[in-house]
């Protein structure tokens, strides 16, 4: 059964499900004197997301065979992006906006097409950058960190 | 008539050069997006949504509608010269667009889906401008039942409109609702789903949804896609547009008729009106009937002009029809009017029957750049740019997601100076990349997260009113209407299972 990789999708939801649902009973008692606690309603959506997360596995099992999807391009881009993102927020406060920025704009150009001509990128990261400020920081007011705080 | 009057007097807005900056640039940056596969005006209202804390409400929202506008009209600009439509709206548009690129038309093609967004999105304002009011009064007369069984009935009916796909789309809802119980309880001091986690308390906001869902996952996307620019890149230098090219002589117009015009714009405003309908099955029905009632069928899909001029009559006039669940009862149709929502809750403003009469000063001035948007900057705009409209789409993509990335994660840090809100926007973003990947429909999503809260306090009071008696949804009529509206879509949407599929957006 788990063999199947279009059943691991929906079967990762069926446990977020459950494991929300369960979170909601935490939550105590649905119905109180006063009328519906504020267990209710999440355990209505819990329940509602178990049947829908069941319908998709059932809907799996059925199917003869796994539709073919668009193909896509070669690598993890998206994978290195995610990360770059996460390392950029990091760096963000400590090392202020325009470091961090200028890294990470250089990273994004880069995974989206290739490690040539890499002055020039580097130039392009860095005038995107400055304009990002002038926006940011004059334009709109927005206070932007720096490495001295 | 007050409300018509507040609206004509907000053109003075438009004379401030700020606030006509704003219009345009929105304008101009919605067409971009609009016309670059892949992108969408949806994304850039996104990356505009961090900008509206440091922007005044009027000036804010007068540019999400010339986004809102252009977004419509942007879509026939690939549609017609490399037969990629640059939003789903206009996949109907490229059907004879194409065609007529082909046989040396285009920028006559042009000018065709250019009169009919502007006629589409003209009567569509203004009769946004004229209903709205009265839809308003009337809404004030549906009780707490009635507004429980109505989101109810939205969120429902946006559900069963992903046919073909209807537990991913229920699933989806479930996860918007599950985000949107998260925090402080609305009705007791009670947190939920925190664990433990103080930045939760306030519940999860809505910028890092929005900026996750539409900006980061689509870079996300965009990353496992192949690019194929060598289309447009080719396209370009081969077609050459000349600005007097763009105005269709009066005989076509004639040609095409304004009954076939007007009742496009009908249809499209009515679809608009419909919760998770949307610009595409606007023009889809609208192209249709074109077809329907035509005396040559057969010169649909080569090239016959009238096909562009209903497609895009009906998607700009859904701009108007789309605003008014959204302004009257809080209910979005679409990812736009859901982000111009966002820009109204950030402002401290809450949609629904007392908006149009208590704050009806501040809504006003949108109305009118939706209106100015259709008029003046449609034709404009093709006037201006449209010999370069096709070099839009082979601008570099690694510098324009880098910048979109940029805008997106330092957006996010913008309302709360929190880097908490960054990571959000990130697992957000992530969240909505693996949802698309899996063909689950991130509105569907979007919607459960915006009408969750609503919902839930609408069911716990209706109950406690009734002492916990759910025959109330169906003794009480405002409510028995919903309910039975709602069995009216299930019925042609789920059980009768219409044979033509045209659908929301895949992907959205």
């Amino acid at each position: 059964m788990f063999s199947n990789r279009q059943l691991i999708f929906p079967t990762a939801m069926l446990a977020l499900s459950v494991g929300y649902l369960v979170s909601a009973l935490s939550l105590g008692t649905p119905i109180a004197e006063s009328g519906l606690t504020p267990s209710f309603f999440p355990m209505l959506v819990g329940a509602a997301a178990i049947l829908f997360s069941s319908l998709l596995i059932l809907q799996q099992l059925r199917a003869p065979e796994a539709p073919d999807r668009p193909r896509d391009a070669p690598g993890h881009a998206h994978l290195w992006i995610v990360l770059a993102i996460f390392l950029y927020i990091l760096a963000f406060r400590t090392l202020g906006y325009l470091v961090s920025s200028t890294a990470f704009v250089f990273a994004l150009i880069v995974l989206f097409s290739s490690f040539e001509k890499p002055a020039q990128k580097a130039l392009i990261a860095l005038v995107v950058v400055g304009l990002g400020y002038v926006m940011f920081q004059h334009l709109f007011g927005v206070r932007l960190p720096t490495p001295w705080g | 008539m007050d409300f018509i009057l507040l609206v004509m007097n907000s053109f003075g807005l438009l004379l401030d050069p700020l606030n006509l900056a704003y219009v345009v640039l929105g304008f101009v940056i919605g067409t971009i997006f609009a016309a670059i596969p892949g992108l969408t005006a949806t994304l850039a209202m996104a990356l505009l949504l961090p900008l509206t804390y440091t922007l005044n409400v009027e000036t804010a929202l007068m540019a999400c509608a010339s986004i809102y506008m252009a977004g419509m009209c942007g879509g026939s600009i690939t549609a017609t010269t490399i037969n990629i439509p640059g939003a789903p709206s206009s996949m109907m548009t490229a059907l004879d667009g194409y065609p007529m690129q082909q046989q040396g038309k285009g920028a006559l093609a042009l000018g065709h889906a250019a009169i009919g967004s502007m006629f589409g999105g003209a009567v569509g304002a203004l009769l946004l401008i004229a209903v709205a009011p009265f839809v308003a009064e009337l809404s004030l007369l549906v009780k707490t039942t009635g507004k429980f069984s109505l989101l109810a009935f939205a969120l429902i009916v946006v559900v069963i409109a992903q046919r073909g796909r209807i537990p991913q789309a229920g699933l989806a809802a479930c996860i918007g609702l599950m985000l949107a119980t998260v925090g402080l309880d609305a009705m007791e001091p009670v947190t939920r789903f925190t664990f433990g986690n103080a930045n939760l308390t306030a519940g999860v906001d809505l910028m890092p949804v929005i900026i996750g869902t539409f900006a980061i996952a689509e870079i996300l996307v965009q990353a496992r896609t192949p690019s194929d620019t060598t289309a447009a890149t080719a396209a370009a230098g081969k077609h050459k547009l000349r600005r007097r090219d763009f105005i269709p002589p009066w005989s076509d117009i004639r040609r095409i008729g304004f009954r076939c015009y007007f009742k496009s714009c009908l249809i499209g405003y009515f679809v608009g009106t419909l919760p998770g309908a949307g610009g595409s099955m606007g023009s889809f029905l609208a192209y249709t009937e074109a077809v329907r009632t035509s005396p040559e069928p057969e010169t649909f899909g080569k090239g016959n002009p009238q096909g562009i001029a209903a497609s895009e009559s009906a998607n700009n006039a859904v701009c108007g029809g789309a605003m008014v669940p959204m302004l009257t009862f809080g209910i979005p149709g679409d990812p736009i009017t859901a982000i111009m929502l966002g820009v109204l809750v950030i402002n401290g403003i809450q949609p629904g029957p007392q908006l149009m009469s208590d704050q009806a000063g501040l809504i006003a001035p949108m109305l009118a750049a939706l209106l100015f948007s259709a008029v003046v900057l449609i034709p404009l705009t093709l006037y201006a740019i449209g010999p370069y409209f096709i070099r839009i789409v082979s601008i570099r993509k690694d510098v324009l997601y880098a910048v979109i990335a940029l805008l997106a994660v330092v957006g996010s840090y913008v309302a709360t100076y929190s880097t908490f809100q960054m990571f959000m926007a990130l697992g957000m973003g992530v969240l909505a990349f693996v949802l698309r990947r899996n063909g689950f429909p991130v509105i569907t999503m979007l919607l459960g997260y915006i009408l969750g809260p609503n919902l839930e306090e609408f069911l716990r009071r209706s109950l406690s009113l009734s002492n916990g008696n759910p025959m109330t949804f169906l003794t009480n009529p405002d409510s028995l209407f919903f309910v039975l509206l709602t069995l009216v879509f299930v019925y042609f949407l789920v059980i009768r299972k219409p044979s033509a599929r045209a659908g929301a957006a895949p992907g959205l």
